[in-house]
C-alpha cells in the first residue's frame, strides 16, 4: 500500500533532526525483531543493545524500508510487518500534515480526517476504539519481554515516547516553533526517555499529547493500540513458555485483536467491561483506553502519579473547552493540560530542566509557544505579548491570568470585563518571574501505583 | 475467539502484500541492471524512472538508448507501465524514436519463510519509427529468493518473441538472468544497495548462438521517495565475435509519488 498522496508527505524533513530520530526508531525496531528470530536474543542487552543506540546516536537521514532491516522477521511475520508498516505509514502521514508549511489548521485537522479515512479501510487498519491495556497486557506471556531485556524495551518505549509526545508539539502550532520546540523535546527523548528503564508501563498518547488524543481520539487510540500490538510481540518473542509454533499463533491471534475489522460495529466508551471488547475510556480523554486501576475520573501515569485527565493539572479545577482551552505544560518527559497561564508557568517551575507552554491566546489562530531554558528564561515566539493576571480563587483562573498576542487585545478584554479595569498589563520579563506556588485547590491523589508491588505509593 | 474468526479476520491479510514504494531495495529492470526482483512498486504508487544506457563500442560506433517509463501500482502486488526508448546510433548519427513499451507486472506470492517470492511481467514493444511493423511480446518469470540475511538473489527467465522478425532475425529468442542485491550501510546507513548480474542471452540474429553478459550497479537512496542508479555492463563472451558489443554504461533516476 502506497501513502495517501499529498504535497505535505515527508513535511517532517522541515524539522531535520526530529526525522533522523523519527527514522532512527524504524532501525532500533527492525534491528531488535530481527536479533530476536535469528537466534540472537541472547545478544540483545548487549552487542545488539550497543549497536541499536549507535545507530540512535547517528540517526539516519532518509527513512528506511524496515523489510530491508528484518528481512528474516518478515518473511516468518509478514502479515505482522504489513499491520506495523500500515500505522507507521499513518505516523507520518499525520506528522506530515501537522508540519507542512502553507496550510491552515483547518486545512490540515481536515486533512487529517481524511489520512485516518484512507487508513481505516484497509483491511490491515488497527482499530481506533479504545482498548482496555490491562486486558492486553494481562496475558501469561505479558511483561516478558520488559524482565528479561529491560534496557532494550527502555528503547522501544522510547521510540514510543517520541511517536506520540510530538504530536502536541506539531498540533495547532506554529511551524517555525516546530524546530525550538524540538530541541527540548528530542534532547529529551535522546538524553533520558530512550534510557528510561524505569516506566510502569509503555507511554500513552493521550498521556503526552493529551490536546491531539482529544481532537483525534481514534488516531491516538490506533498509536497505543499499536504500541501495545508491539508490546505483545515483544512479550511473545521473549518468553520461554511458547514454542516457536505456538508463539507465531500467539502473534496472530494478538495482530487479530486489534485489528479494526475485530471491532467493527462496536462504539467507543461501550462493551463489556474488562474484555478485549471493553471500549471505556476515562472522561475527558476519548483517546485513551482504559488503563490498570483506573476509576471512570482517574487513571495513573507512570512518572505522574494518579490523574483525573478532566481537570487542571495544577489546580485540580475542571478544565475549559473551546477556543478557550488553557494550555499544555511539556516538560521532564510528561504533558499536561492546565486551566491558565498562571498554572502553566507555576507547573513548569516545580520541575528542573526545560519546559514548552503552548496556550491559547485570544486570537484561535495564533497558538503562543513558551520555551524555557533550565533557569526559568522564557522565549515566545509572539513578540509582543503582555500577560493579565490579577490573582483570585481559581475555579475562575482562566478569566483572570490570560495571555494576549498585543496590548491592543488585552485593552479590549479589560473593557468588556471591568472587573478588571485596575489590571497592567505584565510583559514576559516580568511574568516569568512570578510564581504563587501550589494552589488550595489542588488535590493530590495518593494511592498506590497499579504497576508496584507490595502497595508502594507511586511517584 | 474461535479459529474460524481468527482465520476470517486473518485470512484477508494474508492474500496482500505491501508493495515497497520507491527504495534502493526493490530492484527494477533497467534500474540500473536488466533484471527485477519479485516486487511490484506499492499499491497506489505512481513512479518516474528515466535514464540512459550508452554503448561505448570502438570507433564510432557508439550508441545510446534511452529510458522514460511511468509506472502505476494499480491492484495490490500489480503495476502497469508504459515506457518509451528512444534511440541514437552513432555510426550513422541519427536519432530514432525506438519503442513504446506497456508493462504489466504481477507478484503472484511474497516471500515465506524458505518459499520464494514469485512474480511475472508481461510487456509489449510497439515500435515508434515509420515504416516498422510488428510488435515485439516479452515475457519474464521472476523468482527472488534471501541468500544469507540481507541479500538476495534473483532469476529471471525471458522469452521474447518478435510477430514480424526482420529477415535474418529469430522470432523467439530465450534469456536468463541472474541478479544479485546486497542493500549496504547496516546498521547506520541503508541507503544504497549494491546490485550485479549475470546473464545467458540468446542472439536476436538467426545463426548466432548465445552470450553472456556480467554486470554491476549501485542503487542510492537520495531522497525519502528518489534514487538515483549507476550500473555498468558488458559482454562476458558470445557465440559470434562479430556481434560482440562494447561496455554499457547505465544511469538513472526513479521517483514514487
Amino acid at each position: 500500500m502506497f501513502y495517501k498522496p499529498g504535497p505535505y508527505n515527508w513535511s517532517i524533513r522541515n524539522v531535520p533532526q526530529f526525522a533522523a530520530d523519527m527514522y532512527g526508531t524504524g532501525v532500533g525496531h527492525g534491528i531488535a525483531y530481527e536479533a530476536l528470530v535469528t537466534g540472537q536474543a541472547d545478544k540483545l542487552e548487549g552487542p545488539i543493545y550497543d549497536s541499536i543506540v549507535k545507530v540512535l546516536k547517528n540517526p539516519p537521514r532518509l527513512p528506511i524500508d524496515e523489510g530491508a532491516i528484518l528481512p528474516t522477521f518478515k518473511r516468518r511475520y509478514g502479515e505482522l510487518e504489513k499491520v506495523f508498516d500500515w500505522a507507521h505509514t499513518l505516523h507520518f502521514q499525520t506528522i506530515g500534515v501537522l508540519a507542512h508549511r502553507g496550510w491552515t489548521d483547518a486545512q490540515k485537522e481536515a486533512e487529517i480526517e481524511r489520512i485516518w479515512q484512507f487508513y481505516s479501510e484497509q483491511p490491515y487498519a488497527i482499530t481506533g476504539l479504545p482498548l482496555n491495556m490491562e486486558v492486553l497486557d494481562g496475558y501469561s506471556y505479558s511483561g516478558a519481554f520488559r524482565t528479561k531485556y529491560p534496557k532494550v524495551n527502555g528503547l522501544f518505549w522510547g521510540y514510543h515516547w517520541l511517536q506520540t509526545a510530538n504530536y502536541d508539539m506539531l498540533y495547532r502550532t506554529p511551524v517555525e516553533t516546530h524546530g525550538p520546540q524540538y530541541q527540548v523535546v528530542g534532547e529529551r527523548y535522546r538524553e533520558t526517555e530512550l534510557f528510561n528503564t524505569e516506566r510502569e508501563f509503555m507511554p500513552m498518547t493521550g498521556e503526552l499529547s493529551p490536546r491531539f488524543a482529544k481532537r483525534f481520539p481514534e488516531i491516538a487510540n490506533s498509536f497505543d493500540n499499536l504500541h501495545m500490538l508491539h508490546d505483545n510481540v515483544n512479550d511473545i518473542l521473549a518468553t520461554n513458555e511458547l514454542t516457536e509454533v505456538q508463539k507465531k499463533q500467539q502473534i496472530r491471534i494478538a495482530i487479530w485483536r486489534v485489528l479494526a475489522t475485530t471491532h467493527q460495529g462496536e462504539t467507543a466508551g461501550e462493551g463489556e467491561a474488562n474484555s478485549l471488547h471493553d471500549h471505556r475510556y476515562p472522561f475527558g480523554m476519548p483517546g485513551m483506553g482504559w488503563m490498570k486501576g483506573a476509576t471512570e475520573s482517574e487513571m495513573y501515569m507512570s512518572g505522574m502519579g494518579w490523574m483525573n485527565m478532566e481537570e487542571c493539572g495544577h489546580c485540580s479545577i475542571r478544565l475549559p473547552s473551546g477556543d478557550e482551552w488553557g494550555a499544555t505544560v511539556s516538560a521532564n518527559g510528561w504533558t499536561m493540560m492546565v486551566r491558565c497561564m498562571l498554572c502553566a508557568r507555576d507547573m513548569a517551575s516545580e520541575t528542573i530542566g526545560k519546559a514548552i507552554i503552548r496556550a491559547a491566546t485570544e486570537d484561535p489562530k495564533q497558538t503562543l509557544v513558551l520555551i524555557s531554558d533550565e533557569l526559568g528564561n522564557w522565549t515566545s515566539n509572539l513578540p509582543e505579548i503582555v500577560f493579565l493576571e490579577v490573582k483570585a480563587d481559581h475555579p475562575e483562573c482562566n478569566d483572570w491570568s490570560k495571555v494576549f498576542t498585543s496590548r491592543r487585545a488585552f485593552d479590549a478584554y479589560i473593557a468588556e470585563n471591568p472587573d478588571y479595569k485596575d489590571a497592567q498589563p505584565i510583559a514576559l520579563s516580568e511574568w516569568q518571574t512570578r510564581n504563587e506556588g501550589t494552589p488550595e485547590t489542588y488535590r493530590r491523589i495518593n494511592r498506590p501505583s497499579p504497576y508496584q508491588r507490595n502497595g508502594e505509593v507511586g511517584p | 475467539m474461535t479459529a474460524t474468526r481468527l482465520a476470517a479476520g486473518l485470512g484477508i491479510l494474508g492474500t496482500l502484500t505491501l508493495g515497497l514504494a520507491t527504495d534502493h531495495n526493490n530492484v527494477d529492470a533497467g534500474r540500473p541492471l536488466r533484471f527485477d526482483d519479485a516486487s511490484s512498486i506499492a499499491f497506489g504508487e505512481r513512479a518516474i524512472e528515466w535514464g540512459v544506457t550508452g554503448n561505448l563500442g570502438r570507433g564510432r560506433n557508439n550508441s545510446a538508448v534511452g529510458a522514460l517509463e511511468f509506472k502505476y501500482g494499480f491492484a495490490k502486488n500489480q503495476d502497469l507501465g508504459i515506457a518509451w526508448h528512444p534511440q541514437y546510433a552513432g555510426a550513422n548519427q541519427r536519432f530514432s524514436a525506438g519503442e513504446l513499451e506497456f508493462t504489466h507486472f504481477r507478484q503472484i506470492q511474497r516471500e515465506i519463510n524458505s518459499s520464494p517470492a514469485l512474480a511475472y511481467r508481461m510487456k509489449i514493444g510497439v515500435p515508434m519509427e515509420r515504416g516498422e511493423s510488428g510488435v515485439e511480446l516479452g515475457m519474464r518469470g521472476i523468482l527472488s529468493t534471501t541468500l544469507r540475511q540481507y541479500d538476495k538473489i534473483h532469476f529471471n527467465l525471458d522469452a521474447t518473441l518478435a510477430t514480424e522478425p526482420e529477415p535474418g532475425e529469430r522470432d523467439l529468442a530465450w534469456g536468463l538472468l541472474v541478479g544479485y542485491s546486497n542493500p549496504l550501510g547496516a546498521p547506520t546507513q541503508f541507503d544504497k544497495t549494491l546490485v550485479a548480474q549475470f546473464g545467458f542471452e540468446q542472439s536476436r540474429r538467426a545463426g548466432e548462438g548465445w552470450f553472456s553478459t556480467v554486470g554491476v550497479g549501485l542503487r542510492q537512496q537520495v531522497a525519502e521517495q528518489a534514487v538515483f542508479d549507476f550500473g555498468l555492463e558488458a559482454d562476458l563472451w558470445s557465440g559470434s565475435s562479430s556481434r560482440r558489443r562494447g561496455v554499457r554504461i547505465t544511469l538513472g533516476y526513479s521517483m514514487g509519488f
